[in-house]
């Protein structure tokens, strides 16, 4: 378990911050985007890629001891594109190309166009029976890497993804850690209504996982927690991550509509706005 | 046409050829090793053989990350399952992340005569055609089973491979016997009327061309293995220097090889045609001959239909 210091986790924040400007910076090219899951992971995508996943080279992307993370709500992939940019993957100039034509940054990721994306997502319920396979296959090969992947909690109706948690208990993926971005929002309103999935870690558990719940915005838990894993030897680990969707922009947390938000030039100033007040705040801290 | 094989076995047989000449070759299973005779790979190679039960979309999947590790999974199933259930995960987790997974539908087309249509597959070659960079095979005897199995494993892409149930004759000549994949192989080479077959009803096409020839009929017989990438130049051959082409196949007629033939020539060369396979419905069930019969596949039945088109 790594546990993050005080000044090591206020550069997580700032990094957060900044990823979540890079989001508005794609989508204001746009006229559109699923900007509020991608929100709501920023923090999990921070940990991940500035403090958890390992032999992750921009100049090697494809390095065969990498952690491997999917993004399997691949409409989140406006923070995958953040992270990936902000580390070096690819220049952040093509974020202005976001709804162009042939764009390399589709609405959903494209592991073809760009460096970094590890998986074709978008169809829901797909990330997860990939990842295990990718579980399998590097403990096949005995090596260390393991597969991190961000679920959607919405996207927890697709079938596939409890013959994939059967799957992976069955064979042992220990090198697997799964996090569910339990935002509490899908497209049409709140999860919960429109198909309860509750009590979920118990439906986790009967599948043979370890699960864990933590604050998914608190960096030093997320860290701590992701740090730990596997939870238990022989099980794969699964993390319930409760999230704000939107997280970082008042008018559009916790709601439905910033599922896919249509893109507003007035409030695209006053979410920068927002984001510069706390950037500046932990500037002096 | 002597001597049947079982195509399962004969598939299971050359899988194993195929591990021993790459390791990286594994055996996936959604408890359909025994029927699919993946047993023989099983137990050379137990730690290269994967079971995960009656799950195809999750497998699909689950092939499509092990292949992303380097393997070289091969999924076989009963067909409509690896093609129809699974069609999302064909189409996005091998064909749009091009992963070198093979799936192979045995048991295809009416070959569960008894079970009906939920175990039959005539529309496998259709919905895999949708998917581009997929190849599809459709071995036509024993021998060809055995070398598209091992052809597969050494081609990199995403392949589906369909085999049949009931066992098919030897047609070909195994010393002498060369598999390519897109490239179909010229049995007869008449000039009155070609006839175009593939997989398990190739025998049938090739039973009416010996008919049609004891009466002085002029056949050219094609067996079209790989039905995607398509060999055209030999089918446009054929067109113009025959002018007729007749289609056999076990599978819906539109969609699969005899729609595959009539969009190329419909654009490069329009010739008159006929496609021999079912129409627009559910396959009925029955005795396998009497049911193949059902829809003009038995070799009798396909030299009547080329008389038709030589009056």
């Amino acid at each position: 378990m790594y546990k993050l210091t005080d000044a090591e986790e206020l550069e997580l924040k700032k990094i957060a911050v900044q990823l979540r400007k890079n989001v508005l910076d794609i989508i204001k090219s746009g006229s559109a985007g699923h900007i509020g899951g991608a929100l709501s992971s920023t923090e999990l995508m921070t940990a991940l890629y500035y403090k958890v996943l390992k032999n992750i080279d921009p100049a090697n992307p494809k390095r065969e001891d990498r952690d491997r993370f999917l993004m399997s709500a691949g409409h989140k992939c406006l923070i995958v594109y953040s992270a990936l940019a902000e580390k070096g993957f690819f220049s952040k100039d093509l974020f202005n190309t976001y709804f162009k034509l042939k764009s390399k940054l589709p609405g959903h990721p494209d592991m073809h166009k760009l460096p970094g994306i590890e998986s074709n997502t978008g169809s829901l319920g797909h990330g997860l029976p990939i990842a295990v396979g990718m579980s399998i296959g590097l403990k096949i090969d005995k090596s260390d890497a393991k597969v991190y992947v961000i679920m959607g909690d919405g996207e927890l109706g697709e079938g596939t993804n409890w013959e994939a948690a059967a799957a992976a208990s069955h064979h042992k993926a220990d090198n697997l850690v799964v996090m569910v971005d339990r935002n509490k929002f899908q497209l049409g309103g709140e999860t919960n209504n429109i198909m309860n999935f509750e009590p979920l870690a118990k439906k986790w558990e009967a599948f043979g996982w370890n699960v864990r719940s933590i604050d998914g915005h608190d960096l030093k838990v997320i860290v701590d927690t992701l740090t730990d894993a596997p939870f238990e030897k022989g099980k794969p680990s699964l993390i319930i991550c409760n999230t704000l969707k939107a997280k970082g922009i008042s008018f559009l947390e916790d709601t439905a509509a910033s599922h896919y938000w249509k893109v507003n030039p007035e409030q695209v100033l006053q979410a920068e706005k927002e984001l510069e007040a706390v950037a500046k705040e932990l500037e002096n801290e | 046409m002597s001597e049947k094989k079982d195509p399962r076995k004969t598939f299971g047989e050359a899988l194993v050829v195929a591990g021993d000449k790459n390791s990286k070759v594994m055996a996936i299973s959604a408890d359909s090793s025994s029927g699919s005779q993946m047993t023989m790979f099983k137990n050379k190679y137990p730690e290269r053989h994967l079971e995960f039960g009656i799950m195809e979309p999750g497998i699909t999947g689950i092939c499509a990350g092990l292949a992303t590790t380097g393997k070289i999974p091969v999924f076989a199933t009963i067909a409509p399952f690896v093609t129809g259930r699974n069609f999302d995960q064909m189409k996005v987790d091998l064909g749009y992340m091009k992963q070198n997974v093979k799936v192979v539908g045995r048991c295809a087309g009416l070959s569960y005569y008894h079970l009906g249509p939920t175990h039959q597959s005539l529309e496998d070659v259709a919905l895999m055609r949708e998917i581009p960079g997929m190849t599809i095979l459709n071995p036509g005897d024993p021998v060809e089973i055995t070398a598209a199995t091992i052809a597969m494993t050494e081609h990199v892409g995403p392949v589906y491979m369909k085999i049949g149930s009931d066992p098919m004759p030897v047609l070909f000549d195994e010393a002498n016997y060369k598999f390519e994949i897109g490239k179909g192989i010229t049995m007869k080479s008449g000039s009155d009327i070609t006839i175009i077959g593939t997989g398990t009803v190739l025998c049938r096409a090739a039973e009416a061309a010996d008919i049609l020839e004891k009466e002085g009929v002029s056949v050219r017989l094609i067996n079209i293995h790989t039905i995607k990438p398509l060999d055209k130049e030999l089918i446009l051959k054929a067109a113009k220097e025959t002018g007729k082409i007749v289609t056999v196949e076990e599978h819906y007629v539109s969609g699969g090889l005899g729609g595959a033939v009539a969009e190329l020539l419909a654009e490069e060369h329009p010739t008159k045609m006929k496609m021999i396979g079912v129409n627009d419905q559910f396959g009925s069930n029955g005795p396998y001959d009497e049911l193949i019969g059902l829809y003009g596949l038995l070799g009798p039945q396909i030299a009547e239909t080329c008389r038709g088109m030589l009056k």
